[in-house]
């Protein structure tokens, strides 16, 4: 571009601009610290109103009080002073969407942190309110569409419906994140979009899950939100609202989605470092006392919506790290009460390798279960049942040797079925391979096989099925139900490899 | 129990005080006085002070505004200006703080009752240097 150009640009671009007069309301910064700003004026500011500091920071009021108002910074705050401008937008904080954050990773304010430029959409991006009344009961519908995760305990026995919420908890290094990103991997072809909603996470962690859904083309229906370890408290706190309303943008364009927050431990801390440097009274573990509808209003968001309201549905897989395995504190009793059921992971089960940790006992799907699909629910009926009466037996089997024909028949059971609920991270299985597996299982093909056979035997049953029973898995994938005339062939196909593995 | 926020005093402060000779009004500031003593609260004086002095200039009418510019407003400006912001804010009195400040680089800005009116050339420049530099889409 020539420089007699780039003058001409300019001059068009000065003549075009109109500079715009406007009475704006203004106060002062009181003070500053720690990411809150404490201003004075303002006196028509409402909560949750957003701010615009000097430097172009915007602020949210959080505190209303007689003379000042609490805001709290989002951005940079090291540049404000005592005795700058603040001037009111008369708006509630909001976030900007469109279609074009698909594949993005932003921020909690909606800017792209992922160095790929602007978020395209133009004039088609629209700012969707950060705080906002859940949908209510009329526009709501009970959920009963599945979704898959790809992962066989959960699917078999924990199963997670379109609209439901459905809680992760676990102590720290149990696998929590490796469900949530297994989830989304399983999701392509599945008509979904997934948000993934990252707070006071470290940024290496958060690199390298981003490098892994990007392999795995998971970032074609992705998007990221990050309020990274090293931002401000007021980030993490504003980032998981940040999240729900853009899934409530492609749930308004009668999408389905699935949105995981991890984790919501974190967000609890950043409302608490926010709540005492507002000075609001602290309460048990001196979390406020409004931290139960902090966590009830964000999860109240998902919801599935009929089709008089556009459809649509928000599938939340909020995450909560626990202490020890101490699943009675504050924050995960107020979650567990909040979600539709947990996915509960045990450090024990981690390291004697069955993997994912889950806890079946502990685990439970409130309202999954009439969403799983029938040829589903038909194999993994009474699974969750053996493997109780495994874990049950298994305690009594230590103390002695002699033990009656039935109680060694479950044992072994259990011990296979266990055997065949371990999935390697980011190894999602499609629904009808899962059926064949746990089919085999709960008919007792499995019974006299080796336990450290049993992944072999899966592999390969699967293969053999893959190339002989096309008419069965094209039935599964269609229609979702279980035919006897499917069950035969299944049946047929079983045996036949059988045959050929004993053989082996 | 409900703490006393300064607005409160004063508020209290100028109904006491309200419609009272002056004789009345002298033994009442001493009774002020005792009160904020006896209450230790003569420390938060200043801001009691400035509450009451909001509360009267809302009860009088006075409306207090500041005017900043790099040279002084002509008579007829100056005029012209009292005339709009007793119009905006029905008021019946304005109370005009002028400043001088050459950083403003030409043009004026009001402040009156939380509201600022920038009119100044910095304003515009500013404003001209976020449209030159807005993000493309």
């Amino acid at each position: 571009m020539s420089h007699n150009t780039i003058v001409e640009n300019l001059k068009r671009e000065i003549e075009n601009f109109k500079a715009q007069i406007k009475i704006e309301k203004a106060g002062n910064v009181i003070e500053v610290f720690d990411g809150i700003a404490r201003v004075s004026g303002l006196s028509d500011l409402r909560s949750s109103e957003m701010v615009l500091f000097p430097g172009g920071e915007v602020g949210v009021a959080l505190n209303l009080e007689e003379d000042t108002a609490g805001v709290i910074i989002l951005g940079d705050f090291s540049k404000i002073k005592e005795g700058d401008e603040v001037k009111a937008t008369g708006k509630i904080l909001e976030m900007p969407v469109s279609d074009g954050v698909i594949g993005r990773v932003v921020n909690a304010i909606g800017e792209p942190i992922d160095g790929k430029g602007a978020i395209a959409g133009g004039k088609s991006i629209k700012h969707y309110p950060i705080e906002k009344v859940a949908p209510g009961v009329i526009t709501r519908e009970s959920v009963t569409e599945p979704v898959a995760t790809g992962i066989k305990v959960i699917d078999a026995i924990i199963p997670v419906g379109r609209g439901q919420r459905e809680l992760i908890i676990g102590d720290r290094q149990t696998g929590k994140t490796a469900i949530a990103i297994d989830a989304i991997l399983n999701q392509k072809g599945q008509n979904m979009i997934c948000v993934y909603v990252s707070i006071g996470q470290k940024d290496s962690k958060l690199r390298k899950l981003h490098v892994r859904l990007e392999e795995g083309g998971a970032m074609d229906y992705t998007v990221v939100v990050s309020a990274g370890a090293s931002e401000s408290a007021a980030l993490s706190y504003v980032a998981p609202y940040a999240g729900v309303s853009i899934a409530e943008y492609f749930m308004d364009k009668g999408k389905d989605v699935l949105i995981i927050y991890d984790d919501l431990s974190k967000h609890a801390v950043a409302y608490r470092e926010i709540s005492l440097l507002l000075r609001r009274p602290p309460g048990r573990e001196a979390f406020p006392g409004d931290v139960f509808y902090l966590h009830s209003r964000l999860l109240e968001r998902a919801c599935r919506r009929n089709q008089k309201y556009g459809g649509g549905s928000i599938t939340a897989l909020p995450i909560i790290e626990t202490q020890a395995g101490d699943i009675s504190a504050y924050i995960p009793t107020n979650v567990i009460s909040i979600t539709d059921g947990q996915i509960f992971l045990e450090t024990d089960l981690f390291y004697k390798g069955i993997r994912p940790a889950v806890n079946v006992g502990s685990s439970v799907s409130r309202v999954g279960s009439a969403a799983q699909i029938k040829a589903m629910k038909k194999v993994a009926g009474t699974l969750k049942l053996d493997l109780a009466q495994y874990r049950e037996l298994e305690a009594f089997s230590q103390f002695g040797s002699d033990l009656d024909e039935a109680t060694k028949r479950t044992l072994e059971r259990g011990k296979r079925a266990v055997e065949v609920l371990k999935q390697p991270q980011y190894s999602p299985e499609k629904t009808e391979h899962q059926v064949v597996s746990l089919y085999a299982l709960s008919k007792g093909f499995m019974d006299d096989v080796p336990v450290n056979k049993i992944k072999e035997f899966e592999r390969g049953l699967i293969d053999h099925a893959e190339r002989h029973a096309k008419a069965f898995f094209k039935d599964i994938a269609e229609t979702k139900m279980w035919s006897e005339k499917g069950e035969i062939e299944l049946k047929k196909v079983i045996e036949d490899f059988k045959k050929g593995f004993s053989n082996t | 129990m409900a703490i006393l926020s300064d607005n409160n005093i004063a508020h209290a402060i100028y109904l006491s005080l309200k419609d009272k000779s002056l004789d009345e009004a002298h033994q009442t500031h001493k009774n002020i006085l005792a009160f904020l003593a006896r209450k230790h609260l003569l420390g938060r004086a200043a801001a009691i002070l400035l509450h009451l002095k909001k509360i009267i200039n809302l009860e009088k009418g006075i409306v207090s505004a500041t005017v900043s510019s790099v040279h002084r407003l002509h008579e007829k400006e100056e005029k012209e200006l009292v005339h709009f912001l007793k119009k905006r804010y029905s008021a019946k009195e304005i109370t005009l703080t002028k400043i001088l400040d050459q950083n403003l680089l030409g043009g004026f800005r009001v402040e009156a009752n939380d509201e600022v009116i920038d009119l100044t050339i910095k304003n515009k420049i500013m404003q001209l240097q976020k449209y030159l530099t807005r993000s493309a889409v």
